[in-house]
């Protein structure tokens, strides 16, 4: 994924960044759809979003993107950058479209039907942003947070992030694009019977000690949960560059446009859950926190520790966690066919590995754009 | 022939004068204070609350059967019973009293097939528990082991049969006079069978195992080993294992244990055993839960454990999932999945079902909790809806959670399925 600066439709930059633009809104029109040509039906399924003039328009856009452009514009004019996740810290995809294929042309199918299912769960499980217990963040920060993104979590950012991946009331979101995706390029295929198994394996994390027991604990809470869903949003990209070459493949799909495209569609949506993210948490980053018993704490301090702490978990040991699960998966999913210990070799030669690009004890700089 | 007759009609008669003598507690004073022109809900009544569960703990535990299983669900529900009830009725979790000893004596030794000092060493005499179909003992096997011993009460087969045969006939007639009957007789041959199955000690041991075997990699998790040498249709005999009962506040919070982590963990476990593994304890009320600092779990009682159909867990997920966004279409394509059946083949009624159920929560949006207040009301709904069958299969589970929704409560927290079985990534709420 390019983090370059862009818009929050996905758009690069334009050079002169609006100044007088709108910076309040209310609910109703963060979660305000574009006047669609036609609506987006995939499989059979109503799903958000829509086509004007022949291009897929993402749902709930016409004004939360620009809304999202024109917070982001003020903060660079503040002299506050967007923080900016460089792309070396993304784990890559596992099983990659090599392997995925290979699976796919010796006809093992269940371990890529179990990961586009458990894909689309997940996504499904995004809608439990709007549940995130928030603080009185006017109180919790000692700056003024009129006109930012983050005073308009609770009224219309977060519901549009739930709505866009969980969908709301006739119209599907991410989970069932992606439900859409996976039948369409399989054919309606027979869902493995462990799929909320493996879900739920690897529960009972012991929960993560406070990194700043001063703080109060929504807003700690508040500021982890806002980095850990940016870090995964953005560590996704990989799986949507998998998803549109895999199921755009004809030789794996049957049928690869349509499959691709939806995929490229979900694609499309998830801008704008980055930007706001980016964008709240660099208004804190700029910010003072304000403590239980008075005191303060820079926001960078805060919004820095909680990254570098996100990102060695969720891009450090997470994927060698789900990367060592999932081949034992695999393994016995091609168990079951015949020649398995030649394709698992095979498998296994595609793995070019991967290892998180700073050690344990080397620094990691949160960088701006 | 003529004793069973008498004793069908002494049960009878004794739960229609309770329910009576309940009824005109509450109504009487009521009537006199508008008589006299006083504000009846100005009333305070705790007085009346505890009398009226005093004499429905007395009805059940002499009746015991059916009752029990009842008033074990109200005394899980701290968030809809006055105190009084709760408190007194949960007793008939693990209080009950208990049954002569020579009784329990002689059934571990004709099944057995020994006296009880040729295989035990020390057998307490005084049960740690009684339930409903059985009450249990502490022992030391000769070995040194020490033991629970289960064992069932020897009449006790008589006396579910009696009391269903009863409740049968009052459906029997239920059907016959309302004119929108909900088919209630099918349930009940459910339920006979169910009843079976808690009475067949062997297959409770098998489940056990099944179920330990399910948590093998979670050493938060215990279930008593089972000694099969010792083991019979009426009697189990297993490691002893202590633990605090999860709805012991005073005991749990003296031993530091931290509520909300007792109901994420308890969450935890029944969403993998239901949604996830497809076989589960269908049973889960506070006397089968114990917890050992840590906090780990102490699982007990395998009687109900029901194995759930193919796709079953997938469905229920779905279901919650489209009930969370008011998704009208997936709900529908979800009560489909579960077995839910319309004769007339009209699947609105599914809507609204699930609409009602969801008008009941706080918000009046379904967060992925499935209180008692839900489940009640889906029953209702179906009552006013005779057109669907509702499969068995979801009744049990649907109470399960709704048990556990009690327990959450009484803990001061909320049992969240969804959220139990979010991946890592998106508990957000910790």
């Amino acid at each position: 994924m390019s983090l370059d600066p862009r818009t929050s439709a996905g758009d690069p930059l334009p050079e002169s960044l609006p100044t007088e633009a709108p910076i309040e809104f209310n609910e109703e029109q963060l979660l305000a759809d574009p006047e669609f040509d036609e609506p987006l039906i995939a499989a059979g399924v109503r799903c958000h979003g829509g086509f004007i003039d022949g291009e897929y328009v993402s749902p709930r856009t016409v004004v939360r993107a620009p809304a999202i452009d024109a917070w982001q514009a003020r903060l660079r004019r503040e002299g506050s950058g967007v923080i900016d996740i460089s792309s070396e810290f993304m784990p890559p995809q596992y099983p990659s479209l090599e392997q995925s294929k290979l699976l796919l042309c010796e006809g093992v199918q269940k371990p890529i039907i179990r990961s586009l299912t458990m894909i689309s769960i997940v996504e499904g499980f995004g809608a439990m942003i709007r549940d995130v217990p928030i603080p009185d963040l006017r109180a919790a920060i000692k700056e003024d947070i009129a006109g930012t993104a983050l005073a308009h979590l609770t009224t219309g950012l977060f519901e549009a992030h739930a709505r866009d991946e969980a969908g709301h009331r006739d119209q599907g979101g991410h989970k069932q694009m992606w439900e859409a995706a996976r039948d369409l390029a399989f054919e309606n295929p027979q869902i493995p019977g462990d799929v909320l198994a493996r879900l739920m394996q690897g529960r009972g994390r012991s929960r993560r000690p406070p990194l700043f027991p001063t703080l109060p604990e929504k807003v700690e809470g508040l500021i982890a949960t806002m980095a850990n869903v940016m870090v995964i949003e953005i560590f996704a990209d990989g799986i949507f560059s998998w998803g549109e070459a895999l199921l755009g493949d004809p030789e794996v799909s049957a049928a690869p446009a349509a499959a691709s495209q939806m995929v490229s569609y979900i694609r499309s949506d998830e801008h704008p859950h980055v930007e706001y993210l980016r964008t709240a948490l660099s208004e804190i980053r700029c910010r003072t926190l304000v403590t239980v018993d008075g005191g303060e704490i820079p926001g960078r301090e805060v919004v820095d520790q909680i990254l570098v702490q996100q990102l060695r978990g969720i891009a450090s040991s997470r994927p060698r966690e789900q990367r060592e699960a999932l081949y034992d998966e695999i393994r016995t999913d091609i168990g079951e066919t015949n020649l398995a210990s030649e394709l698992l070799r095979k498998f296994s030669a595609l793995d070019d590995g991967w290892t998180f690009p700073r050690a344990e004890d080397e620094q990691i700089e949160i960088a701006l754009s | 022939m003529i004793g069973e007759a008498v004793e069908r009609v002494v049960r009878s008669t004794r739960i229609g004068y309770t329910a009576a003598c309940v009824w005109l507690r509450y109504k009487l004073p009521s009537w006199l204070d508008r008589l006299s022109g006083r504000d009846p809900k100005a009333r305070n009544l705790d007085g009346i609350h505890q009398k009226n569960a005093d004499q429905i703990y007395r009805t059940a535990t002499e009746l015991r059967g059916l009752l029990i299983k009842m008033c074990q669900v109200i005394g899980t529900r701290s968030d809809v019973f006055p105190p009084a009830y709760v408190k007194t009725l949960s007793q008939t979790h693990d209080r009950l009293p208990p049954r002569e000893f020579d009784e329990i004596r002689r059934v571990v030794e004709e099944d057995l097939g020994k006296p009880l000092d040729a295989v035990f060493s020390e057998f307490d005499t005084k049960p740690v528990a009684a339930a409903s179909l059985a009450q249990v003992h502490r022992a030391r096997l000769l070995d040194g082991r020490e033991v629970a011993v289960k064992v069932q009460y020897p009449d006790i087969e008589h006396i579910v049969k009696t009391d269903l045969s009863s409740v049968r006939r009052i459906c029997w007639i239920y059907e016959k006079f309302d004119p929108q009957p909900m088919e209630l007789l099918p349930l009940l041959d459910e339920m006979n069978q169910h009843l079976a199955l808690e009475l067949d000690f062997c297959r409770e041991v098998e489940s056990g195992d099944r179920i330990r075997l399910l948590f093998e990699d979670n050493a938060a998790v215990l279930i008593p080993e089972f000694y099969k040498e010792w083991c019979t249709g009426r009697v189990i005999t297993m490691e002893f294992m202590s633990g605090i009962k999860v709805t012991d506040l005073e005991t749990l919070k003296n031993a530091g244990i931290d509520y909300q982590q007792i109901v994420q963990g308890l969450m935890g476990i029944y969403t993998k055993k239901i949604l996830a593994c497809g076989f589960f304890q269908a049973d889960p009320h506070p006397g089968n839960i114990f917890i050992q600092p840590g906090p780990r779990f102490v699982l007990v009682d395998f009687g109900l454990a029901k194995e759930l159909p193919e796709g079953f867990g997938l469905g229920l997920f779905e279901l919650m999932f489209s009930m969370m966004t008011f998704n009208d279409q997936s709900m529908i394509r979800a009560f489909d999945e579960l077995g839910f059946v319309t004769k007339t083949g009209d699947k609105s009624t599914y809507v609204e079902i699930a609409r009602r159920m969801i008008d009941q929560s706080e918000n009046r949006t379904f967060e992925g909790e499935f209180t008692e207040e839900m489940t009640d009301e889906l029953f209702a709904a179906i009552r006013e809806n005779p057109i669907v069958q509702v499969p068995i299969d979801f009744v049990l589970v649907a109470r399960a959670f709704s048990l556990l929704s009690g327990i959450a409560h009484t803990l001061g927290h909320r049992a969240n399925v969804l959220e139990a079985m979010a991946p890592g990534a998106t508990q957000i709420r910790n």
